[in-house]
Formats: structure tokens, sequence, C-alpha cells
């Protein structure tokens, strides 16, 4: 046992998707529970790789490792370690939720739900591919289902927001491409595989391309691609209109899973492999990710739009990673990793939130309701708990994460770090306006009948507002996952770093 | 004197050329492309290429020229119909002509082209070219067959009534 | 040279001799065939593609060698070629069977041009000598304005085939000045003793620029690079869809053949096959088809963005890919040149494939345009599904094989060196760019919602095959251990 669990917890999905291809477009229910059965053993295997996970052991582990093109050295190669483990968590938890928000979907079920479980193993492979081949082709598998997913069953304006989404992003990952060849024929012999760039990284710093620092030069290009996933500030725009015309179920997953890649990205590639850079790029990172807290709380607060605000209130969100990971300490490094995940966690229960009214009152406008708390207490309720979270108030996860991005980032960023805490303000304001005026004060008389909030969605959200509760009261378990490997990754880069000069 | 013929020769080809070009007229056209045909085989006649000028002679003057003064007589009205020949953007097509010719005309001149040492004797190219013919340049003339094998079937294809 | 010597290559030359055999034969066979029965034609040529294919893997092995006094070659570049020419011809006349198109006429004539082309394509790849390069380019344009021109009622089809045949004469006319040119500086017709002569340097570096640039006329003519794509547009819309899918694909690949040979052979130093590879002193013609590649995909691209026409947006598509196999030009060494041998074969798959969709539309529908495409994607699911996979692979994603043959270009131009990282980053943006229209396809069939005409025909069962035949390899083709890749590697041998 154990030798393929990374090849199951990755392709199980998409072999549930080809089955649902061959089910016939009538039996609807027979789709679904598929979709369910697909991602539920995938959530199994997914356990199954944390209990035979070593904590104690930093680095990568059940690698998968076969030669697949051998002409140009490109090989099969998984692993996990601290970084990806919860992002191995976070993925199939989310997708096995999602799928149950998308319970509804009006129309083409079967290729919804074929496309849906393509996108969860473009995901996984991401997460687990130490192959920047590898890596790269998961990442761009993602983004087909994507369009189609935002595209068909979107919003008023879903073309556009498909086709905004593609361009943005596969512009980024071209310029990836480029950075990815660039690394790949800096050493000799030539190899896409991470473990030996990273081991090689003063090799490649020293190298030049087009006169300059190869290494600057090549983490400028990552930097677009994954700089346009997160997304950081001037890269953003895809983000607000993709979240809000994308169906609920596919919200949660852009939010929840699919900007984490983009700081993934970061922490496993330019991170290791390219130090010298990074440190010579930490502190306009760290005010990127300034800008990205003050920017998204500010765009938050002005918007209508329930399910924006909650987009907003995402790249804000990811500012905090940004932050966290740029300060090079291991507080600020384990507060991004955890940020990610209980952001993770965190935004899909907004944005499955967002879906539920508005599955009952067809529109989103935070002024076009009123005074509802009395007529659906239980769906306040929740709302309540995932507001708070939202705004990190202590007891919960997301409390715990900022708080420790805050902490490692203050000694080396310290002004910023005191910029940044004027985000977390402005996170209450807008939660809490948004929460004020949608449930408090007169009753709008449009509402008199309401549905309160039922089982199956009550049932999507418990799970995560579990896991919130839980990691906000005792992060213990998280974090001892993660801390062995990214304690070394901060190493890796100061070392570097000194003997850079930096 | 075999200088001025030769330039003669070259005003005459490059003359009746623009004629044919140049002329509304189908049948003046014609008649220019006979001084332009016999003009290129005074040309080769000068190269000493004996058989390429009477080949000329006999394959454009006397086949091709024929073959398409036969077209035009026989056909209905064509003598007196007037062909389009405005061209537009004379001046832009002028000055874009003109530079390429002049760019042709100093690159060619700078080269230094190498040349036989002595003038050939006079000799008939005709065993020559025979031997060239079914020998090194066998392949290429059987390839030449099919070719016109191909252009026959679709010159009888789009002639054909039935669709 | 006599003819014993000249007798000795026949026994290389079978493939060919074969082609030639069954061109014959389906003439004769033809002219027992009523119009309504004359698409046999169409299996004994397919047949004959086949056999000759079986030829050509006799050849397996054979090391690189000059044949007919070395007018032409057989080495595994030209070998490569072939097959994908002929794969191509076999699966456009595969389409030709049941085209709505070609109904109601007598086709026999049609079988037998594309074999003839073919046959001019198998002569053009491996032509050595300036002649014989120029005959068999010629065989490839006269076969290709005929067929364009086929459906003669068609005003449509006569204007394609009028401006094919205009720009044709033109550009090969350049060229030939080009050609005899070079003869005159060097005074011989072998590509390879023409590299011998001019290394010597005699030639001024200004003259030999206006030869490349004579030359380019006549070639990029063939492979429709700007600014001799004029043609292409016009010509794809009004030829039968199976001539402009077989065009966009077989001839632009040999183009490639002869415009790599002769720049690898005679205008670069030292031989060919050696990893140590330069251009001729003087003449920087890795630049120039930079730049030519450069501007070619880029106006593809751009131009491609308003078209509504499917032929049209493919040709300008078309003109865009050559820009891309430009770049594995420039860098003309042993994986560039995989590269582009790579890029050919799966072109030729996606392309053909692209244009496959399109005819069966245009037979079930009867349209053309883009936006009659609408709700296409639920009302022919498999359809939609094969279009999407074909557009994917056109524009370079993943998880199909136009990723990896895009990724092998952008590889050879990034190990190249900082040159032309430029032309590297214009590639990769330009795709972003054919993102775009590609997607414009795929959002008429799938997002948009429009009342759709009813079915003219059902789809016959052996198109559906040649869907899978098509689709198949580019999802799965690269993925276990990629035999195409290494094939590319090694066809990479120059008869020198």
């Amino acid at each position: 046992m154990g030798a393929h669990l990374l090849t199951l917890v990755t392709f199980i999905p998409v072999l549930g998707g080809i089955i649902i291809a061959f089910i016939p477009r009538e039996k609807l229910d027979a789709i679904r529970w598929t979709a369910v059965a697909a991602t539920a053993l995938q959530l199994l295997v997914s356990f199954v790789i944390l209990g035979s996970y070593d904590r104690m052991n930093p680095d990568i582990q059940m690698v998968e490792h076969y030669s697949w093109i051998p002409a140009f050295n490109i090989e099969y190669f998984m692993g996990i370690d601290g970084l990806s483990l919860p992002m191995v968590l976070l993925t199939p938890f989310i997708s096995f939720l999602a799928i149950f928000s998308s319970w509804k979907i009006p129309k083409a079920q079967k290729g919804y739900f074929s496309l849906f479980l393509l996108l969860d193993t473009g995901m996984m492979g991401v997460f687990v591919s130490l192959d920047f081949f590898l890596f790269y082709i998961f990442w761009e598998v993602m983004l087909l289902p994507m369009y189609f997913l935002i595209g068909m069953w979107g919003g008023p304006k879903k073309e556009y927001a498909a086709i905004k989404f593609f361009l943005y992003t596969l512009f980024g990952s071209v310029l990836m491409l480029l950075g990815m060849l660039a690394l790949y024929f800096s050493l000799e012999p030539h190899t896409f595989n991470m473990i030996i760039l990273r081991d090689a990284a003063p090799e490649i710093g020293q190298k030049l391309l087009l006169g300059m620092n190869a290494a600057k030069v090549i983490f400028m290009l990552l930097f677009v691609g994954f700089a346009i996933k997160v997304p950081i500030f001037p890269f953003h725009t895809w983000l607000p209109l993709a979240h809000v015309e994308a169906p609920t179920a596919i919200s949660v997953i852009l939010a929840g899973i699919l900007l984490k890649m983009g700081t993934y990205g970061f922490l496993r590639i330019s991170w290791p492999v390219l130090p010298s850079a990074t440190l010579w790029f930490a502190l306009p990172m760290a005010i990127l990710g300034l800008i990205n807290i003050i920017y998204g709380a500010m765009a938050a607060l002005a918007q209508k739009d329930l399910k924006k605000m909650v987009a907003y209130s995402s790249i804000n969100h990811m500012g905090y990673v940004l932050l966290g990971m740029s300060a090079m300490t291991a507080a600020g490094m384990n507060g991004a990793v955890f940020q990610m995940f209980n952001h993770g966690t965190i935004t899909a229960m907004l944005f499955m939130l967002v879906g539920v009214v508005y599955d009952r009152a067809h529109h989103r406008d935070i002024d076009g309701f009123g005074g509802i708390a009395a007529k659906v207490p239980i769906y306040a309720g929740v709302v309540a708990l995932a507001w708070f979270a939202g705004l990190g108030l202590p007891g919960l996860s997301g409390f715990i994460s900022e708080a420790l991005c805050f902490i490692g980032a203050f000694p080396v960023f310290t002004w910023i770090t005191i910029f940044a805490t004027l985000g977390i303000v402005l996170n209450a304001a807008y939660f809490l306006w948004s929460y004020q005026r949608i449930f408090f004060g007169p009753l709008n008389p449009k509402y008199e009948n309401l549905e309160e909030i039922n089982k199956r969605e009550l049932w999507t959200l418990i799970p995560l507002a579990v896991v919130v509760i839980f990691l906000g009261i005792y992060p213990a378990p998280m974090l001892d996952l993660m801390s062995g490997t990214l304690n070394q990754l901060v190493d890796i880069v100061k070392t570097a770093g000194m003997m850079a000069g930096f | 004197m075999g200088e001025v013929i030769f330039w003669v020769i070259w005003a005459l080809v490059a003359v009746s050329a623009m004629v044919v070009a140049f002329s509304k007229n189908l049948v003046y056209s014609v008649f220019s492309l006979l001084a332009t045909f016999i003009g290129v085989a005074g040309i080769y006649i000068f190269l000493n290429a004996d058989f390429l000028a009477v080949t000329q002679i006999v394959i454009y003057v006397g086949g091709i020229l024929v073959l398409l003064v036969f077209g035009i007589m026989l056909t209905n009205r064509i003598v007196v119909a007037k062909i389009t020949q405005s061209s537009l953007q004379r001046t832009t097509g002028l000055v874009v002509v003109g530079a390429i010719f002049l760019v042709l005309v100093l690159t060619l001149l700078n080269q230094t082209w190498p040349l036989a040492t002595s003038a050939a004797e006079f000799d008939s190219t005709v065993n020559n070219i025979g031997e060239l013919l079914f020998g090194d340049y066998l392949i290429l003339f059987e390839v030449a067959s099919v070719l016109l094998l191909g252009a026959l079937i679709g010159a009888a294809t789009l002639a054909r009534k039935e669709l | 040279m006599d003819l014993t010597q000249l007798a000795l290559s026949l026994k290389y030359f079978i493939p060919e001799m074969v082609l030639t055999g069954f061109i014959v034969v389906a003439i004769l066979y033809d002219l027992f065939l009523k119009p309504e029965t004359s698409h046999r034609v169409g299996f004994v040529a397919i047949a004959g593609l086949v056999v000759t294919l079986g030829m050509l893997y006799q050849q397996q092995g054979i090391p690189a060698t000059g044949i007919f006094a070395n007018m032409f070659a057989l080495d595994g570049f030209a070998t490569f070629f072939k097959w994908v020419v002929a794969i191509g011809a076999a699966l456009a006349i595969w389409m030709s069977l049941d085209t709505k198109e070609l109904e109601n006429r007598r086709v026999g004539e049609y079988h037998i041009l594309i074999l003839i082309l073919v046959l001019g394509m198998f002569l053009l790849v491996s032509a050595t000598h300036i002649i014989s390069i120029y005959l068999s380019l010629e065989m490839v344009s006269i076969m290709s304005y005929l067929l364009a021109g086929y459906l003669k009622e068609n005003s449509r089809s006569n204007e394609a085939s009028v401006k094919y045949v205009i720009y044709g004469a033109f550009s090969s006319g350049i060229m030939l000045y080009g050609l005899s040119l070079l003869y005159g500086l060097t005074g011989t017709g072998y590509i390879s003793e023409i590299q011998a002569q001019l290394v010597l340097g005699q030639v001024s570096p200004v003259m030999l620029v206006l030869v490349t640039v004579l030359l380019l006329a006549g070639f990029g003519y063939k492979i429709s690079a700007v600014p001799f794509h004029f043609w292409t547009p016009d010509v794809y819309e009004g030829a039968p869809t199976p001539i402009t899918a077989f065009l966009s694909v077989a001839p632009k690949a040999a183009g490639f053949a002869v415009l790599i040979r002769f720049f690898n052979v005679a205008l670069s130093q030292g031989d060919p096959n050696t990893p140590s590879w330069l251009a001729l002193p003087g003449l920087d013609w890795p630049m120039i088809i930079a730049v030519l590649s450069a501007i070619t995909m880029t106006v593809g691209n751009v131009l491609a963005i308003q078209q509504n026409n499917i032929k049209r947006l493919l040709a300008y598509s078309s003109i865009a890919h050559a820009g891309y196999m430009l770049m594995g030009v420039v860098v003309a060494d042993q994986t560039g040149i995989a590269a582009i041998l790579y890029y050919a074969g799966v072109y030729m798959l996606m392309n053909l494939g692209a244009f496959f969709v399109a005819i069966q539309i245009k037979n079930i529908y009867n349209t053309e345009t883009i936006a009659d495409y609408a709700g296409l994607g639920f009302k022919a699911p498999w359809i939609g599904i094969a279009m999407a996979v074909f557009l994917f692979a056109l524009t370079g994603l993943p998880p199909t094989a136009g990723f990896v043959a895009k990724f092998y270009l952008f590889r050879a131009l990034v190990q190249f060196g900082d040159g032309f990282l430029w032309l590297a980053m214009f590639g990769l943006l330009n795709g972003v760019v054919s993102l775009f229209y590609y997607m414009r396809i795929l959002k008429a069939m799938y997002f948009d919602k429009m009342e759709i005409p009813e079915k003219l025909t059902a789809v016959p069962l052996h198109f559906n095959v040649l869907m899978f035949i098509l689709v198949v390899p580019l999802l799965v083709g690269w993925m276990f251990g990629d035999p195409l890749s290494i094939w590319a590697a090694e066809a990479v041998q120059f008869f020198f």
C-alpha cells in the first residue's frame, strides 16, 4: 500500500469524469452520485495520505518517480511535503463539498460534472507534481474545464468572464513556460526536476540571461504567471468578474483552491529554486501584499453586489499570504501556508452562503434585503460564523493564520505590517456593515416568505464550519504538518541569500 | 558590332513585352508577343545556345503563338473586346518597382561574376543537350511527363461541360 | 552518367514508382466509371497511398543517398515528410468520399490530381538540384491550382483558382530569377555544390541577401508566409473544403521541407548533419527568417480575429502556424529541425481535423459561418468535443499533442541562447492571441443559444471512425513514449 497514493488521488476524479461521460444524460442521479463517489474516494485517499505522512520528516515523501519522456529528461515525478500536504487535503475536501452545492445545476449536468472532475484532477496534479513539466501540464489542463464551467453555467456576462479568465491565465502561463524553459537549460544535464533545481539554486543564481542575472529574469517570468493566479494587484481584474459570473460551486473552487495555486507556485518553485532573486524581490512582494490587503478591503467596502464583495475579500486575504511569505521568517511562512488553507475553507463558506441566498432571492444586492434574520435564523447564524471567520475573529481559524503572518512580517517589514493592520479594520467594516444591511433593520416585505436554508446546503457548510472552528481553537495539528518543511524552506532561502550577499 | 545587335535585341524584347502587358487590344498583344519570343531566341543565340534558340522559335512561335491566334480569331467578338487595363496606384507601384530595379541593378553590377576564361568555340549544343536529357536529367524528363499528364487531365476536366 | 548507374537508383525510387503506377491505374479505371460511381477512384487512390506507405516503410534504414545523378535525395528528412504528405492525402481523400460539395459531379480526376500532387510533393521534399526543386514545385503548384478550381460552376472556386495561379506564377517567377542568379554565381545547380562555391566568399553579402530574399518569395508562397500570403484566405475559402484541408497541411509541409533543405545545405557552412552549424558569413538568414516568422504569426493571428467564415479563419490560422514553424527554421540545428518535423506531423492531424469538422457541419447544416455554429456543441456532441480537441491543439494547450509540438519549438529557441529569446516571447504571446479566435468557435458552439436548422443528413459511420483516428493520437499519442518525437529526432538526417 502506498506506492501509488499520489497518482490515485490525482486521477480518481478524471476516471469518474470518464465514467460520467458514458452515463445517459437522463439519469441525473446516477451522474451526480458518480461525481460524489469520485470525490469521496479522492477525499478518502487524501486521508490515507495524511495518515501515512511522516510529519517528522521535512523532505518530500510518497515519491513516485519514473522517466516519462526520456529524450528531454522529462519525468513523472510526484511527491508531497509539508507545503503541499495542506493543499492535498484542501482540494478534495472543497471539491467534495462543491459537488453538493452544484446539485441543482440547471442544464447539461453530464458535461458539468465531467468537466468539474477534470478540473479537480488538474488542481490536484499541480499540488503533487515535482517535475516542472508535469506541473505545467496540470496547470494548463485546469484552464480548459474552467473556461467551460464559467462560460456555460455562469451568470449574464459569463462569456466575457470566461474568455477574460482564460486569456489572462494563459498569458501568465506562457511567460511561466518561458521561465520554465530557461530554468531547464540553466543546468547541465537539462532537467525539470524541482528537487535537483532546488539543490542547484546557487549555480542558477550565478548564470546570466540577456545580460542580466538569470535568476532575476526567470523569477520575473514566473512571477507574472503566478501573480495572475493569486491574483496580485495589477493582475487581479479577471477575478471579480470570474467569481461573480461563475456558478456558486465554481466560485468556491476558484477562490478556495485555484488562487492557492499561485502562492503555492511561488513557494514551490520561485522561493527554493531562485532564493537570491526571492530576497531581491521580497520587499516589492511585501508591498504588493500590502496593496492587496488595503485595495481588496477598500474595494469590498464599495461593493453593492454581495458576491463581488466576497470576491474582493479574497484579494484582501491573499494579501496576508503574500505578506507572510515575503518576510522569510518561520512564523510568516507558516502563517502564509496556514492562511492559504484557512482561506480555502472560509471563502468556500462565504461563496456557498451567497449562493444559498441567491437561489432564493435571485439577486445579490446587499441593499435589497433587510431584516431577514428573523425569517431565516439558522442561515443568519451560519452567515455570522462565516463572516466572523472572514474578518478574522479570534477563536476562528482565520485569526490564527493572519496573526502569524503579521507576527512573522513585523520584525522584517515593520511599517508595511503596521499599515497592513489597517486592512483588518477595513475587513471588519465591510463584513459587519453588509451583515447589518442584510439581516437587521426592518424586514423587507418582499422576503415575507423567504425559505430557510435546507438540509443539503446546511450539511455542505457544517464540515467547513467544524474545520474553521477546530483550527481556530487548536491549530497545532495543521501547523505540525507543515512547519518542518516550511522552516527548512526559510533556511534554504536565507542561507542562499547570505551566500549571494543579502 | 555584336554589342550593338545585342542591345537592339534587348530593346526589342523589353519594348514588345511592355506592349504585351499594356496594350488594350488583344490582337496587338499577341503580335508583339511574337517579337518578344523572337528577341529571346536572339539572346539564346548570343549565348551560343543554338538548340534552345531553335526550340524557342519552333515551340513558342510555331506552336503556342499560333494556338493563341487560333483562339482569338475563332472566338466571336474577342477581337473588338476591350481589355480592362487600368492599373491602380501607379505612383506607389512605380516607386516600389523602381526601387527594386535600382537595388537589383546596383547589386548585379557590383558583383564580380565568374566568367568563362576564353570564348568557347562555336559548337552545336544538340549533342550535349541530348546526352544530359537522357543522362543526368533523365528523371526530370520523366517527371515533366507526369506533370504534363496532370496538366492535361486538369485542363480537360475544367473544359468539360459536364460537372 | 551512364544508364546502368541511373538504373541502380530505381530501387531507391520504389514508392514514387508505385505511386505513378497507381496514378495510371486510377486513370484507366476512371474510364469505365459513370459519374455517379466515379468516387470509386478514391478507393484506388487510398489503396495506392497505403501501398506507397508500405513501400516507404521498406525504405527504413537505408543510409542517406543521392539518386538519379543526385537530382534527388533519399534521406530520413525527406522520408519523414513523405509520410506526412501521404497520410495527409489519404485522410483528405477519405474526407472527400461523402462530401456534399463534390456530390453529383465526376470526381475521378479529382482523386487522380491529388495523387499527382502527392507525387509532386514526394519529389519536392527530396529535391537537391535547383531544376528538380523548381520542377517539382511547379508540379505541386499546378495540381493545386486545378484542385482549387475544381468546383467550376462555383464563382468562389474560380476566383480561388485564378488568384492562386496569378500569385503562384508571380512568386515562382521571382524564385526562378533568384535561382538563375545563384546558378550564374556558382555555375552549378546542385545545392551542395552551390554551398561549396558560396563558402569561398567570392559573392558579396548584399548579393547573397538579395538572392535569399528572391528565393524566399517562392518558398514563402508555398508555406504562405507574410508577405506572400495574400492568396491564402481566398483560395482556402473557395476551394472544395477537403482540398483546402489538404492544401493547408501537405504543400505547406513540403514547402517547409524544401525551404529547410535549401537553407540548411546551400546557405550554410559545413555538413548539415553535424551539430556545429553556421549560416554563411555575411548572410544572417536566421535573422531574416526570424523577422519573417514574427511578422507572419502576428499578421495571421491578428487578421484571424475578425473572420466570420470558418474556412477563412482557419486560413489565417494556418498563416500563423507557418510563422510558428518558421521559428524552428531560425534555429536550423538538430533540435530546431526535429521540432519542425514534429510540428508538421501534429499540425497535419489537428488542422485536417478542424477542417474535417467544418466539412461535416457543412454537410449536415449547410453553413460555413461561425455564428451559425450556435448550439452545435449540444446538437452534435461528438463533433463538438472533437472540435474542442482540435482547437485546443491548435492553440497549443495541454493535454494535446499541439502543446508538445509548440513546446519543442520554444525549447529549440530557448536552447539557442539569448539571441532569439525575443522571438520565443513573440511566439508565446501570439499563442495567447490565437486563443481568442479559436475560442470564438467554441463559444459559438457551446455558449450561444440559437435555433439550429434541422439536420440535412446523418453522419456516415466511417466519418465517425475518421474523427476518432484524428482525435485519439492528438490526445494520448504523446503521453506514452511519444514515438513521433523519437522518429522526428532520428529523421534529421540530410543527404549531403
